[in-house]
């Protein structure tokens, strides 16, 4: 009986695939008009991000049912290999970009927001059509006591050769004064 | 193979038109207009009949061209249609469905 219910599930998934495709695109759609400027779309993406991302983070937690990280890297391997992947469907590849060990690179060579978007019109070309997704890992690193700031580095909407979401895991208060106090 | 490829908006003027470069170029203009007149009648008869409404393909004008050219054009129509930046309306401009069309176009030297 739990089997047809994962089942079930993974089909509903599948199948409301499309939905939520179209109504990501519709919400950008009506924040370009209700924004002149790209940057407030921006924003108000990542903000609407963030509230979804504070609540997801249960969601994620009961549904992995994963052990805590213990470092920055397993982190950020859980989120390219085990959040997207429930959410999204899609695995990043994660790469570090520091030898601090605190910045990280995600590349994502599909992405199904963008499955019917060729390119961002004329008008809108700051826009970062996926900065909900930002918002959103920003949110829930944030429920797990980890601050981040979450961008996008690079975006082959705006012509880039590959997509890329930049995280850095800001250093805790504590962490620093420890540090300084060695 | 297509000598030309049109979508016309409900309100019969074209959202996209696309045909091999000839002399006489606006013949193909005019035969997609009549056409439109065929498919009036094919839906008025549809309406009377109890025929499956959702049957997007009315059937060929001269029996020639493949069924299959009509799901890749109309496919690609889907997927305009599906991105949020384009206004139901508007003129088509995109490069996917630029290159379907040609795909399906008669080559001319």
């Amino acid at each position: 009986a739990m089997e047809v219910i994962w089942w079930g599930r993974e089909r509903r998934k599948l199948s409301s695939r499309e939905l939520f495709v179209l109504t990501y695109g519709a919400l950008v759609a009506q924040l370009c008009k209700d924004y002149e400027k790209d940057e407030d779309v921006n924003t108000f993406l990542d903000r609407m991000g963030y509230g979804i991302g504070v609540r997801l983070i249960d969601d994620f937690l009961a549904r992995s049912a994963v052990k805590k990280c213990r470092s920055y890297s397993e982190t950020a391997d859980m989120i390219a290999q085990v959040a997207f992947k429930m959410y999204l469907g899609v695995t990043p590849s994660v790469s570090c970009s520091n030898t601090a060990g605190n910045e990280f690179s995600l590349i994502l060579d599909k992405n199904p927001l963008v499955d019917f978007v060729e390119e961002l019109p004329a008008e809108r070309a700051s826009l970062c059509y996926c900065n909900l997704l930002c918002g959103v890992i920003r949110g829930a690193l944030e429920m797990v006591h980890l601050a981040a700031e979450v961008t996008f580095l690079q975006d082959r909407l705006k012509g880039d050769a590959v997509t890329e979401i930049g995280i850095t895991f800001l250093r805790k208060a504590e962490d620093r004064k420890h540090k300084r106090n060695k | 193979m297509a000598v030309c490829i049109a979508v016309i908006a409900k309100e019969n003027y074209p959202l996209y038109i696309r045909s091999v470069p000839t002399e006489n170029e606006l013949k193909f203009h005019y035969t997609v207009h009549t056409s439109l007149d065929v498919v009036d009648e094919k839906i008025s008869a549809m309406g009377k009949a109890l025929v499956d409404q959702r049957e997007l393909y009315l059937g060929l004008l001269y029996p020639t061209e493949d069924y299959k050219m009509f799901r890749k054009l109309h496919n690609s129509y889907t997927d305009i249609m599906c991105n949020p930046f384009y206004n139901p309306g508007d003129r088509i401009h995109s490069r996917a469905f630029d290159s379907m069309v040609n795909s399906m176009m008669m080559q001319v030297c």
